[in-house]
């Protein structure tokens, strides 16, 4: 599904520009538009790195608010909404740092692979399955999936998550984190090998 | 020969078939071989499988509200900077101007609401006025010190005090002398009828040849500015006087001491014209001719030292016909122009002089 929203949007090009100019002559439903477009995506992203929904949501408007306020700022150069991820990411790994801090103050050492404590079960779009049964054990199985990213390093949790979550391509990656090629590459197959050794700890045979 | 440890880790290249050719086949042959290294590109693609088919959590339904509540919120803010803040390139000379206009419009109106400050109180310079009225009040203190000392007097008179008012009114203001007289006698009762009359026709006769020197001798600007003390003194004031100075004949029946305050109050309008002339005497003979000609009566002709002193009553009237004529004779300078002029006759006072 993922996939198709990224054809979609390489084909059609940037349909945001006339939207963020509107914005910036002062339209806020222009904007709403734009928070409309991208709100979901952006939250998926937040919230598989974070692995807290209201800690995404959080972020989310913070994020949001700060793009309406620098939307001045932004440039054609790349694509809108490469500029709006990279905005989410910024405030998603600000916030995991703030986290860190936190936790280290508290002199408590927050494992942040701890069963899904911030996740929102109820926030989850509905199962392709009737089957409670099936669905409780996908339900688990996202969960251990859910620990493994939030157990790896920031870095590979941001490639993992865009690339195999949300499907972006190595060049919007690229482009989003401003690393070369290579580092996306070599970092997403670290993460997925370390997500693999996880999984493969935590529920044993795949 | 590579290990199994760098086959694992090329194997999610091998597996979205990002390597070279030559990798690839290498990969292909060590997993051929290696049990371990099958199971664990297996995982690999399972995992990544697993992480793919995650669930998408949806927004919460408020969510774009709250956003956008916020939005709107930064965005009344910005637009407030906006208006007065940006562009800075524009307003920000525009608020320099309109400084400076606020500015000197302030100092402009400041100075302007001064003027109008002085215009409209004109407190501030009185004590200027009075500073410049000086020599008047050496005069001043003559009007009143001749009221009190009558008033002592009629108080001695109180029988009618209130008819005496009356009359006084008449005095004051030219009244003849013969009724002046009848009235005197009615308060005078049966005591020498005829003798207080006699004697206040003597009396006000005296007056007025008194007043007619006066009037002559004395400089005009001090004769205009006693007149205008008597003019500011309340009608009281000129009908105490006036009620003194009819007690006085009375009492007195004789010619009184002089009476300079009853002189100038008795007196008729006058004023002084003088006119600048190459020949006096050919010119004293032109004014008698123009002031006959005007229905002039009691006409009085002086000369002294190269200068000519014509008097006359001229009806009031014809006063400004004779200054057209005595124009005609030469520069004319008039003194002392009454701002009212009534039916009666006025005094007129024809200096002239040489050039």
């Amino acid at each position: 599904m993922s996939n198709i929203i990224d054809n979609k949007k390489v084909t059609t090009g940037d349909d945001d520009l006339k939207y963020v100019v509107l914005c910036r002559k002062g339209d806020t439903e222009a904007f709403a538009v734009l928070v409309e477009r991208h709100q979901k995506k952006m939250l998926n992203i937040a919230y598989r790195i974070l692995g807290d929904y209201d800690e995404a949501c959080d972020v989310m408007q913070e994020a949001f608010l700060a793009a309406y306020k620098s939307i001045n700022k932004f440039k054609a150069e790349a694509r809108f909404s490469t500029w709006l991820y990279r905005i989410v990411i910024n405030f998603t790994k600000n916030r995991l740092k703030q986290r860190q801090n936190l936790a280290r103050h508290e002199s408590v050492s927050r494992d942040e692979s701890t069963d899904g404590k911030g996740g929102c079960t109820a926030c989850l779009s509905a199962a392709s399955t009737d089957n409670p049964a099936e669905l409780l054990e996908q339900r688990e199985r996202e969960e251990h999936v859910q620990q493994c990213i939030t157990a790896l390093d920031v870095e590979y949790r941001e490639v993992l998550v865009m690339r195999d979550i949300q499907g972006f391509s190595y060049e919007e990656i690229r482009d989003i984190l401003q690393i070369p090629d290579g580092t996306v590459k070599s970092r997403l197959s670290r993460a997925r090998v370390a997500l693999k050794d996880c999984l493969v700890k935590v529920i044993g045979d795949l | 020969m590579k290990n199994c440890k760098d086959i694992v880790n090329s194997l999610p290249l091998y597996a979205e078939n990002l390597l070279s050719a030559e990798e690839k086949r290498a990969v292909e042959e060590h997993l051929a071989e290696c049990s371990h290294c099958s199971k664990a590109l297996a995982d690999l693609k399972k995992a990544t499988a697993m992480t793919q088919g995650l669930t998408e959590v949806e927004p919460p339904p408020w969510f774009k509200q709250k956003i956008m509540a916020r939005v709107r919120e930064e965005a009344e803010k910005k637009s407030f900077a906006q208006k007065w803040f940006y562009p800075l390139r524009i307003k920000i000379p525009v608020q320099i101007m309109a400084t400076i206009v606020i500015a000197v419009l302030a100092v402009y109106i400041y100075r302007s609401g001064d003027e109008q400050m002085k215009a409209v109180l004109p407190i501030v310079p009185q004590p200027v006025m009075e500073t410049k009225q000086e020599p008047i009040p050496t005069e001043m203190p003559k009007a009143k010190k001749s009221a009190p000392a009558p008033l002592a007097e009629k108080k001695a008179v109180a029988i009618g005090e209130v008819k005496k008012d009356k009359t006084s009114e008449e005095v004051s203001f030219g009244g003849s002398a013969p009724k002046m007289g009848m009235q005197e006698n009615k308060l005078a009762g049966a005591s020498d009828k005829s003798l207080a009359t006699k004697s206040d026709l003597a009396a006000e006769k005296e007056e007025k040849k008194y007043s007619e020197l006066k009037v002559l001798q004395e400089a005009p600007p001090r004769y205009s500015a006693r007149r205008e003390n008597i003019r500011e003194q309340s009608e009281e004031d000129s009908s105490l006087i006036g009620a003194a100075q009819k007690s006085k004949s009375f009492k007195a029946a004789a010619p009184a001491a002089p009476r300079p305050m009853a002189a100038s109050l008795a007196a008729p309008l006058q004023t002084t014209v003088s006119v600048y002339v190459a020949d006096v005497n050919s010119a004293v003979v032109e004014t008698e001719k123009i002031l006959t000609k005007y229905k002039a009566k009691k006409v009085t002709k002086q000369l002294i030292d190269g200068k000519a002193i014509l008097q006359a009553e001229l009806p009031a009237k014809n006063l400004k016909d004779v200054l057209l004529q005595l124009r005609n004779l030469g520069r004319v300078e008039e003194k002392n122009m009454p701002a009212d002029i009534g039916k009666q006759d006025i005094t007129v006072v024809v200096e002239i002089k040489n050039q």
